[in-house]
């Protein structure tokens, strides 16, 4: 293993969150790192085209600029950056372990800035494990950052800003958009674009995409959602219902992109055993935070998405928060300078929460997807776990998500159970009748992605090994 | 329809890679992933249990649903940028 010199800070997560943090930081004199898995920063949502991709001068999109002016004003503030680097293990003091394709690296930091953002969340449904069903947030960075639109039919699925924004990327890329089934009523919408307006761009952003979907004709199905898909020869077949009137329609397509919302990346938090809590409208688990974004852990501060879901724009200002927190509590800067900064900064964040409050409630799981999975779905897509094996399991006993996770294997898979403890959580409540908070987290465990022993081990000769003289007989 | 758009970035040159026992013509430095799903090779390991077919899933190496052998090693597809001459394969990954 490599072992890289000390930092006073380092942030992981190269998102827009993280990057404003990293900045305030360096600009008071630290000497920051900045860890991030992707090839450059910019987070999931400005995600960078590889590296390959050479941008034509006239023509650039705005995902891209902004991506840009990170990367220039990371470099401008001699910030050093690990792209491609994944975190697999974070120690309190703080040690950060992380491979990349030479093999594995310890950094080391006074204080530690988490801005690792959100997964998507998706509700299982009868045949969700078919390839060519992807997430609408792959959809998004297939279409943003790698400039490819999935396939030639696709139909779109599930609830949040996401199932617009990736219709409107398809159509301005010149790809067709088969349908769209919202779980979402146009009334909830229309209700949602109220709290929109308070911050106009991203509602005029916003009514210019409806716009567009509308004068395209893509056919949208309202209080509908999938409950069945199979693998036919050419593609796709899926099964849609009507949430109100129960009507069934089947639909073909090629790829089908389905999503229910966000929820945020706690891998780390877990693993460091800070306080968490569990608010629905941010997402589900949160780590237990002050207004500054400081944990229940002296020295580490959780920003961005990841501190509960408001979007973006409000991620960039909650970076700068934690930033200050972190250089008051390092004595960089006085009880004055800290109060001016921050207060500036509070007043238009709670702007921007009333706005991120309309898209949580877009992004809010509706019940009737839990319901409407079946028995034999899988849950756990790792270790093949089906809805029946979480019954059985809370049934005979299993009364939280760790002891559900040793009786049924579920969430022991590569994926660490973040693709199904949202909806494992949720079916194992409806059984037992109980709030999903009850049922606690899965503890968090190392390794955070599966890594390779040959890369923790890295190349060596016999000779150098440390040789431990032999217990006596 | 072509599904790769040139409007705002040219891509590396063109480069040829072998998934199973077809060869595959991609840009340099596309993300594999991507490449295999465009290609109509959606199919890329089988589950544990009941070896059913799985594919891409998030695209940011959380679900890991991605994986494939890349020159005998398990890598997830979505981090994977192509190179040219990758032997790929898919299917059930430990029978190899």
């Amino acid at each position: 293993m490599n072992f890289k010199k000390e930092y006073d800070t380092i942030v992981i997560g190269a998102g827009p969150s993280g990057v404003k943090a990293a900045l305030r930081c360096s600009k008071k004199g630290l000497k920051v790192l900045i860890i991030d898995s992707n090839q450059n920063s910019g987070g999931q949502i400005y995600r960078a085209p590889p590296k390959s991709y050479v941008k034509k001068s006239n023509k650039s999109l705005e995902e891209n600029l902004i991506q840009i002016k990170f990367s220039k004003h990371l470099e401008e503030n001699n910030i050093d950056t690990a792209y491609n680097h994944t975190v697999w293990q974070v120690s309190p003091g703080f040690k950060i372990n992380t491979f990349n394709e030479e093999g594995a690296v310890e950094w080391s930091a006074k204080n530690l800035i988490v801005a690792t953002g959100t997964y998507e969340k998706i509700i299982p449904f009868e045949g969700w494990t078919t390839p060519g069903i992807i997430g609408l947030a792959a959809c998004t960075i297939m279409l943003k950052s790698h400039q490819t639109i999935p396939g030639n039919k696709i139909i779109l699925s599930g609830n949040g800003p996401l199932l617009i924004l990736v219709a409107y990327y398809v159509l301005k890329f010149g790809g067709k958009v088969d349908a769209i089934i919202d779980t979402s009523s146009k009334i909830k919408w229309i209700q949602s674009m109220f709290s929109l307006i308070l911050n106009p761009k991203n509602f005029i952003q916003g009514i210019s995409w409806i716009f567009k979907i509308i004068l395209s004709k893509v056919p949208i199905y309202s209080n509908s959602l999938v409950t069945k898909a199979n693998k036919t020869q050419n593609g796709i077949s899926v099964e849609i219902q009507n949430i109100k009137n129960k009507k069934i329609k089947v639909l073909d397509t090629e790829v089908l992109a389905i999503g229910h919302g966000l929820t945020p990346s706690t891998d780390i938090t877990r693993l460091l055993r800070v306080d968490h809590l569990y608010n629905e409208l941010k997402g589900g688990w949160i780590p237990k935070l002050d207004k500054y974004f400081r944990s229940s852990m002296k020295g580490l501060y959780i920003t961005g998405d990841g501190a509960g879901i408001s979007g973006a724009i409000a991620a960039e200002d909650k970076g700068e928060l934690a930033a200050c927190a972190l250089l008051k509590d390092q004595n960089i800067i006085n009880e004055k300078e800290f109060n001016n900064t921050t207060n500036k900064i509070l007043n238009r964040l709670k702007r921007y929460e009333i706005f991120a409050k309309g898209i949580a409630e877009l992004n809010s799981t509706p019940t009737s997807l839990i319901k409407n999975i079946n028995d034999n779905t899988i849950l756990c897509r790792c270790e093949d776990i089906t809805k029946k094996d979480i019954k059985n399991a809370v049934n005979n006993g299993a009364k939280n998500l760790n002891q559900i996770k040793s009786w049924t294997r579920f969430g022991m898979g590569p994926c660490q159970g973040r693709t199904c403890q949202y909806s494992v959580a949720k079916v194992a409540s409806e059984q037992l009748k109980c709030n999903v908070k009850d049922l606690g987290y899965l503890t968090g465990r190392t390794p955070l992605r599966p890594f390779p022993l040959d890369k923790a081990i890295g190349d060596f000769e016999y000779e150098e090994i440390t040789k431990v003289e032999a217990a006596p007989l | 329809m072509n599904l790769r758009i040139h409007d705002y970035f040219e891509r590396g040159k063109k480069v040829r890679i072998i998934v199973n026992d077809d060869t595959i013509e991609a840009y340099e430095g596309e993300c594999l992933s991507v490449v295999l799903f465009i290609s109509n090779k959606k199919n890329l390991r089988t589950s544990p249990k009941l070896k059913e077919n799985r594919g891409m899933l998030c695209m940011m190496g959380s679900c890991q649903e991605c994986v494939v052998l890349l020159n005998g090693k398990k890598v997830t597809s979505c981090n994977i940028f192509i190179k040219d001459g990758m032997e790929v394969k898919t299917g059930n990954l430990n029978e190899f």
